[in-house]
C-alpha cells in the first residue's frame, strides 16, 4: 500500500514538474496557460489515482484463516474432485467440510506452521474452517456444476484457473459496495479478460453458452 | 449441455388440477409459501397485497340456499405460452427489463428478482392476478429467518414475484440426472411443492409434451391447437384470450367449467354443442 | 502568469477528463446497480447438504408422518412423509408451517415465574425446587387430592407419566379435554359393552352419511380423510353431508342435506324408523345379536316417523325416506357423527342414534363398515409405589362428577374456596378452547397455584404461576399412539429433528425431575433415569421397530366377531341437548364453524395459516359472521356492515358476510380466532366464539355437548 502510494505521489510530482515546463513555454499567454496547466495537473492526478488508488479503496482485503497449499494436495490426491466433490444428489459440495479434511488429517500431516495451526484450531476441535470463497456467486445465482463438469465435461480450470497449482492463498478481496469477491469482476479493474477464468460475470457465462450451445439460455437456467 | 443435447425435445411443464377432488384446505398455499420463502405480515387480510403465489379461490354457482354450490379453485402462475404458444406471454411481452422471460426449454415463465425494477407492467398485463408486488421489505420475526431455504432467493422490497413451478426443484432434479449420467429426468423427480403436499391428490404435474406423463393423459393437449384440452371435462382459465396457460382444470360440473371464462348470454350453450370449439 | 477563473475551470475539466478515462465511473455504475439488487438486510440463507429426517406431527390428533428437509442440519421445510400409513406424503397446512411454531416468538424461552403480574426468569433447578416445595406441602397436609392435572389426551407415555405422577402423589384428578372420541367411546360402551374406540373403514364404504362431521375441516385424521375423499370420487362412493351450512365438507359431498341445527339425532332416528318400518335392516344381525331392539323399534315408530321428524329437522319427509332407503340398500354404508373437527364432545342421544343406523345396516366389524377397535395396548408400566398418603388420596372421588374438565371448573366456581390447590396444565389451553371462556378464566384464577408445561405463552399459560416450558414436537421424543377413526393400529414416534431452540425440556423429563425431587414413594415410582429411558422401557418390545422405522403398523387386532348391539339407551329417548337462551330475546342461532385453515385446538394458527384465511372471515381485526341474505335483509344488514352479536353469554362486535350457503336464521362464526395471548400474527383478530357459547351438559354422557347458542344480531 505504502509503496504504491509513494509511487503515485512520485508520478504526480513528475507531472507537476512537467506542467511547470509547459508553463514556461506558454509564457505570455498566461490565462490560458494556467488553465491548460491546471487541466493537465488535475487530469493526471485524477487519472492515476483512479487507476491505482480506486481499486485499493474499492476492495477490502482479507486473508484466509491460514495458508492452504493446493499444489501439494493435488499432488497427493491426484485431482480436484477428491476434495471438491459432488454429493449424491448431484449438487456440488464446494469447499469441503472439516469432516472431509479429517479423512486424512485425523493427525498432523507434515510439519508446516499452517498444518499445525489447522490441527490446533480446527481439526482437533472439529470446527469448520471459515474459508473465504474466491468464486462465490451472489444469492440469486444457481450454478450447476453437474451440467458443466459432468454433462459438458468441462475442466475446472476453464472457470477457476490455475488455483490448483497455487502453493499459497492469495488474499480475499471483497468489493465494499457489492460484497462480491473480486474474482467475479476479475483482477483487472478495467475488466479486461485474457483467460476464460479471468472473470465470472453473467456476460461471461452467456458468451460461453452462446458459443457452446448456440443460445444464451433462459434466465431461470442459472437464476433463482 | 452441448449443441447436440440442446436439440433434444423441449419440455412443456404443466399442471392439471382436479377441482372435484380439491377440498380448498389450503395445503398447496402453505406448501408453496414454505418452499419459496414467501414472506408474511401482521395483517394479510388485504388480499390484493397479500403475496400468495398459489391462491385458492372460492367459486359459487350463484344460486340461493339450499341450491348453493361451492368449488375451490387453486390458482398458481399459468405459465402462459401466449398467442400461438410462441412464448409471448402477457407479462413477458411487457417487461421493459427482461426480468421475466419465457423458458423455451421448459415452458416456464421466469421471474428474476434482482433484475426486476418494480414497474408492475406485468401485474397489469397478467389476466390471472398471479403476480405480486413486494410493497415492503420482508421480515421474519424472532429467529424465523433460520428456516429460510437457500434454493430460492428471498426477495427485496420493490420487486414483483410469482409462482415459478418450483423451478429450483427442476434444477435439483436436473443436477441429479446429469450427475448420474442421464440426459432426462423422470416424471416423479420434478414435482412442485403444492403437488406433493396436496392431501387430496388433486394436483398433477408433469410434461405436457410427453405422452407418457399423467398430465398429458389427463387433458390430452391438442398439439395442433396450442395444447387446448381434448378432454371435454378439462378447461383452461380465460381460454379465449389465447394466453395458452399450462395449468388445466378438470371438473365434472358444468357450471364450474363455465366459470373458467366469460360468456355472453347463450354463448356457452352454443359453444358446448360444438364440443368446446367455436363456430369459426 | 496569473491565476484566473479559467484556470480553475481547467482544473475541473481535467479532473472530469481524468476520471472519465479511468475505470472508476464504469466500475462504480456496475457496482452500484448490483448493490441496489442485493440489499444487505435481505437475508441470504446459507446453502449446504440436503438431508431428510422423519418424525410425526402432533399438532392435531391426525398424527401424520412428516419429513423435515434440512440444509446442513438446519430445518428449512416440512414435507409429508411418503409411505407413512396415515398420510402417505400428503400434509396439511398446519403441519407444513410447523417450523413457524418452532421459531415462534411467542414461545416460552426458559422457565418463568410470576412475581405479581410480571414474568421473571428462573433457572430450571429453582423452578423444580419451587414446584416440589408446593407439592410436598400438599402431601404434608395429607391432601394430595388437591392436585389436579389437565392434558389433551390420556394416550402415550408423556400423558401416562402425568397420570402416573398424580396416582403416585395421591390424586385421582387427572382430566383430559373432552372431544368426540370420548362420546364415541361412551357410545360403544353403551351399545356394545366393550372398551373400544370406533374404526371407520370409510375407504371401503360406498355410502357415507355424515351428521355434521367436518370431514374435510379437520375431523379425525384430516389428511387421511382428504385421501379417502379423493378415493370416493374415483370409486363413485356417495357421501352425504347433513349440516345447516354449506361447509367445505358439504361442498365436496355428493348430497348436502341442510338440517336445522341440533336436530341431527332426530333425523337419524327418523331414518331408523323408516328402515325398521320398511324392514330394510339386517335381520340376521338384529335378531341374533341385539338387545332392546323392540323397545327401540316401538319408540322410533311412535316418536320419529319421517313426517314428525320432517317438522323438527326441516328436511322433507320424502327426503328422509329416500335417504333411509339409500342407506339401507347400500352395500357398505357407514354413518358418522362428531360436529366439525370433533374437538368437543357430542350428545349421547345423537351418537347412539347415528350408531343405531350402523347397527341396523348390520355393517359392524365388516369391510367398509364400523369396527369396534380394542384400545391399543402397549407399555408395561411397573406397579406404582403407593404410600399411605397416596392411598388415602386416591380413595377420594374425582372432583367434578363426570370427571370432565368442564365439571371440574363448574365445581371450582361453585365452591367458595377452590377444591384444587395446585393445577398442572399440559398441552391444553382451556382458557381458549372451552365453552364460556369467562367462567373458565374465573375458575382458573381461583386455583392458588398453576404449573404450566406449555411451550408457548398461550391464554392459559398467561394465567399460570410458573411455566416449565416444553420442547415443541419437532424437538422431542414422544410415542404417538394411533389416530381417531382409523381401522389400523399405527403407533408413531416423534424424534427430535431440530433444536432445542430455547431452554426448554421434554415434558416427560420435567415430570420425572419433579417426581425425583419429591423423594420417597413418589420418586421410587419413577425408576427411569430420564424420559428417553422411560420411553424405551415402556414401549418395550416394539421400541426397536418404532425407533428404526419411525412407526409401527400393526394390522389391528380386529375383533372378527360381530359384537352385540344394545339399543336400550337409544330406546330411552333421552332429551336432546338444548341450546341456551329463549327464542323471544334471541331469534337467531349461533353455530361455531370449523375451518381447516384456522387451527382451533391448543395452538394458535401460524402466520402462514392466518395468511390463507379468506377476507370473508377476517378483515383487519374484525371477524365476519356468515348470514343468509334473507336473514340479513330482515335485520337490515348488508355485506361488510358492522353488527353486534349478543348471546346469553356475552356480546361482541362483528362484521357481516352474506353467504348463500347458510340456513336462514343461523349465524356461522369461525373457531380459532380472538386469541388474547401475545402473538402479533393472531392476537386480537376477531372474536373467540367460545366466549359467546356456554357449556350445556348432556344428560347421557355428563359431558359438555353444546353445539350452539341462541343469538341476536343488531346493526351498529
Amino acid at each position: 500500500m505504502n509503496e504504491l502510494e509513494e509511487k503515485t505521489e512520485d508520478v504526480s510530482m513528475d507531472a507537476v514538474e512537467d506542467g511547470q515546463k509547459e508553463e514556461q513555454k506558454a509564457e505570455g499567454d498566461s490565462g490560458l496557460g494556467m488553465g491548460v496547466l491546471f487541466f493537465l495537473v488535475a487530469f493526471v492526478v485524477c487519472f492515476l489515482s483512479c487507476w491505482l488508488l480506486f481499486p485499493k479503496v474499492l476492495y477490502s482485503e482479507k486473508s484466509q484463516p491460514f495458508n492452504f497449499n493446493h499444489r501439494l494436495h493435488v499432488e497427493e490426491t491426484g485431482d480436484c474432485e477428491s476434495c471438491h466433490s459432488f454429493r449424491d444428489d448431484g449438487s456440488f459440495a464446494g469447499i469441503p467440510k472439516i469432516s472431509k479434511c479429517l479423512e486424512c488429517h485425523d493427525e498432523q500431516q507434515g510439519d508446516t506452521k499452517d498444518e499445525a495451526f489447522f490441527i490446533k484450531n480446527y481439526a482437533s476441535k472439529d470446527k469448520e474452517v471459515p474459508w473465504f470463497i474466491y468464486s462465490k456467486q451472489p444469492d440469486c445465482v444457481f450454478f450447476s456444476h453437474a451440467a458443466h463438469v459432468k454433462a459438458a465435461g468441462m475442466d475446472c480450470k476453464t472457470c477457476h484457473g490455475d488455483i490448483g497449482d497455487s502453493t499459497k492463498c492469495k488474499p480475499y478481496e471483497e468489493n465494499r459496495i457489492t460484497g462480491y469477491s473480486r474474482d467475479i469482476w476479475g483482477k483487472s479493474i478495467w475488466g479486461i479478460k485474457k483467460h476464460s477464468w479471468d472473470r465470472m460475470k453473467m456476460d461471461d457465462c452467456a458468451q460461453c453458452h452462446e458459443k457452446e450451445t448456440g443460445e444464451k439460455g433462459s434466465c431461470f437456467q442459472c437464476h433463482k | 449441455m452441448t449443441k447436440e443435447q440442446n436439440k433434444r425435445k423441449k419440455h412443456v411443464f404443466g399442471m392439471v388440477i382436479d377441482l372435484d377432488k380439491c377440498t380448498g384446505c389450503g395445503s398447496c398455499m402453505v406448501a408453496c409459501m414454505s418452499e419459496n420463502n414467501v414472506p408474511f405480515r401482521e395483517d394479510e387480510s388485504d388480499k390484493k397485497r397479500s403475496i400468495t403465489w398459489m391462491r385458492v379461490y372460492k367459486l359459487t354457482n350463484g344460486k340461493s340456499f339450499p341450491d348453493t354450490e361451492i368449488c375451490y379453485l387453486p390458482r398458481p402462475c399459468m405459465h402462459c405460452g401466449g398467442h400461438g404458444d410462441h412464448g409471448h406471454s402477457p407479462c413477458v411481452s411487457v417487461c421493459p427489463v427482461n426480468a421475466t422471460r419465457y423458458g423455451y426449454d421448459t415452458g416456464i415463465v421466469s421471474q428474476i428478482y434482482t433484475r426486476c425494477f418494480g414497474c408492475r407492467y406485468c401485474m397489469a398485463a397478467c389476466p390471472y392476478h398471479a403476480r405480486y408486488f413486494n410493497w415492503w421489505d420482508p421480515k421474519w420475526p424472532g429467529e424465523m429467518e433460520k428456516y429460510l431455504s437457500p434454493n430460492v432467493s428471498p426477495r427485496m422490497r420493490g420487486v414483483v414475484e410469482k409462482c415459478s413451478f418450483c423451478y429450483q426443484r427442476y434444477q435439483a432434479a436436473r443436477d441429479k440426472a446429469l450427475y448420474e449420467g442421464r440426459d432426462e429426468i423422470e416424471e416423479n423427480e420434478y414435482q412442485t411443492a403444492c403437488t406433493e403436499a396436496c392431501p387430496a391428490g388433486a394436483i398433477t404435474f408433469g410434461d405436457l409434451n410427453n405422452p407418457d406423463h399423467m398430465v398429458y393423459k389427463m387433458v390430452q393437449p391438442d398439439p395442433h391447437h396450442t395444447r387446448k384440452p381434448l378432454n371435454p371435462k378439462a378447461f383452461r382459465l380465460l381460454e379465449r384470450l389465447e394466453t395458452n396457460p399450462k395449468v388445466y382444470y378438470i371438473s365434472e360440473r358444468e357450471w364450474v367449467r363455465k366459470a373458467g371464462d366469460n360468456y355472453i348470454k347463450g354463448e356457452w350453450e352454443k359453444l358446448n354443442k360444438n364440443h368446446g370449439k367455436s363456430d369459426e | 502568469m496569473k491565476v484566473d477563473r479559467r484556470s480553475f475551470l481547467g482544473l475541473g475539466l481535467g479532473a472530469v477528463a481524468g476520471v472519465t478515462v479511468s475505470p472508476l465511473p464504469w466500475k462504480l455504475i456496475d457496482d452500484v446497480s448490483i448493490w441496489t439488487q442485493n440489499w444487505p438486510w435481505t437475508p441470504v440463507p446459507p446453502d449446504g447438504e440436503v438431508t431428510y429426517d422423519n418424525t410425526v406431527c402432533t399438532l392435531c390428533p391426525g398424527h401424520c408422518g412428516i419429513s423435515v428437509r434440512k440444509i446442513n442440519g438446519r430445518p428449512v421445510k416440512i414435507e409429508g412423509r411418503k409411505g407413512y400409513p396415515i398420510n402417505d406424503g400428503g400434509v396439511c397446512l398446519h403441519g407444513l408451517s410447523s417450523l413457524q411454531y418452532l421459531y415462534d416468538p411467542a414461545r416460552v424461552k426458559q422457565p418463568l415465574m410470576k412475581k405479581g403480574k410480571v414474568w421473571e426468569k428462573i433457572s430450571w433447578k429453582d423452578a423444580i425446587t419451587l414446584v416440589t416445595g408446593k407439592l410436598a406441602e400438599l402431601r404434608k397436609k395429607q391432601s394430595p387430592d388437591r392436585l389436579a392435572c389437565i392434558t389433551d389426551t390420556d394416550k402415550g407415555t408423556i400423558s401416562g407419566l402425568f397420570e402416573r405422577f398424580l396416582k403416585a402423589f395421591g390424586s385421582n384428578n387427572f382430566y383430559t379435554i373432552s372431544s368426540m372420541d370420548k362420546t364415541w367411546e361412551k357410545t360403544f360402551k353403551m351399545m356394545h359393552h366393550s372398551g373400544s374406540s370406533p374404526g371407520f373403514d370409510l375407504k371401503n364404504s360406498d355410502f357415507i352419511l355424515s351428521f355434521g362431521c367436518g370431514f374435510i375441516e379437520g375431523w379425525g385424521s384430516p389428511v387421511h380423510n382428504f385421501k379417502i375423499n379423493s378415493a370416493w370420487k374415483e370409486n363413485k362412493a356417495k357421501f352425504v353431508q347433513i349440516e345447516p351450512r354449506l361447509s367445505h365438507t358439504a361442498a365436496k359431498a355428493d348430497m348436502w342435506i341442510p338440517v336445522k341445527p341440533g336436530t341431527d339425532a332426530d333425523l337419524a332416528l327418523g331414518m331408523c324408523c323408516e328402515i325398521i318400518s320398511k324392514d330394510l335392516y339386517d335381520t340376521s344381525y338384529i335378531s341374533g345379536f341385539t338387545k332392546g331392539f323392540n323397545d327401540f323399534s316401538n319408540m322410533v315408530k311412535k316418536n320419529y316417523t319421517p313426517e314428525k321428524v320432517s317438522k323438527t329437522t326441516g328436511v322433507p319427509a320424502s327426503k328422509i325416506k329416500e335417504l333411509a332407503l339409500k342407506f339401507a340398500k347400500a352395500k357398505t354404508p357407514v354413518a358418522i357423527a362428531g360436529k366439525g373437527r370433533g374437538y368437543k364432545a357430542g350428545s349421547m342421544k345423537e351418537f347412539t342414534a347415528v350408531h343405531a343406523l350402523n347397527c341396523l345396516a348390520g355393517n359392524i366389524n365388516k369391510k367398509g363398515g364400523v369396527w369396534t377397535m380394542p384400545f391399543m395396548e402397549y407399555g408395561n408400566w411397573p406397579a406404582i409405589n403407593m404410600d399411605s398418603v397416596a392411598s388415602a388420596g386416591v380413595s377420594k372421588p374425582v372432583i367434578g362428577e363426570s370427571g370432565s374438565v368442564a365439571a371440574l371448573f363448574e365445581k371450582i366456581n361453585a365452591s367458595k374456596k377452590s377444591p384444587v390447590d395446585l393445577l398442572f396444565v399440559y398441552q391444553s389451553n382451556p382458557c381458549f378452547t372451552m365453552h364460556d371462556v369467562k367462567a373458565v378464566e374465573k375458575a382458573v384464577e381461583k386455583i392458588p397455584f398453576i404449573v404450566s408445561f406449555s411451550s408457548v405463552m398461550d391464554e392459559t399459560a398467561e394465567k399460570a404461576d410458573i411455566i416449565l416450558p416444553s420442547h415443541m414436537f419437532l424437538e422431542r421424543y414422544e410415542d404417538v399412539p394411533g389416530a381417531f377413526g382409523l381401522v389400523e393400529e399405527v403407533t408413531g414416534l416423534c424424534v427430535p429433528v431440530a433444536g432445542p431452540v430455547f431452554n426448554t425440556k421434554n415434558p416427560g423429563d420435567s415430570i420425572l425431575m419433579i417426581a425425583k425431587a419429591l423423594k420417597g414413594s413418589v420418586a421410587s415410582s419413577f425408576p427411569w433415569e430420564n424420559y428417553h429411558a422411560c420411553l424405551e422401557k415402556i414401549t418395550g418390545d416394539i421400541w426397536d421397530k418404532l425407533s428404526g422405522d419411525g412407526y409401527l403398523r400393526k394390522d389391528a387386532n380386529l375383533p372378527y366377531l360381530r359384537p352385540d348391539a344394545d339399543f336400550s339407551f337409544a330406546a330411552q329417548n333421552t332429551e336432546s341437548v338444548k341450546m341456551e337462551g329463549s327464542e323471544g330475546s334471541f331469534p337467531l342461532i349461533l353455530v361455531p364453524v370449523d375451518n381447516m385453515r384456522l387451527f382451533s385446538g391448543v395452538f394458535a394458527s401460524s402466520p402462514f395459516a392466518v395468511k390463507t384465511v379468506s377476507d370473508t372471515i377476517i378483515k383487519k381485526r374484525d371477524i365476519l359472521v356468515e348470514l343468509n341474505p334473507v336473514t340479513a335483509k330482515k335485520i337490515g344488514l348488508s355485506h361488510g356492515d358492522y353488527a353486534m352479536i349478543a348471546t346469553p353469554k356475552g356480546t361482541a362486535k362483528v362484521k357481516v358476510h352474506i353467504f348463500e350457503g347458510i340456513m336462514p336464521g343461523v349465524v356461522g362464526m369461525d373457531e380459532g380466532l380472538g386469541h388474547t395471548a401475545e402473538n402479533i400474527f393472531i392476537k386480537d383478530k376477531g372474536v373467540n366464539v367460545n366466549e359467546l357459547v356456554g357449556p350445556v351438559i348432556d344428560t347421557g354422557s355428563g359431558l359438555d355437548a353444546a353445539w350452539g347458542i341462541r343469538a341476536k344480531l343488531s346493526k351498529v
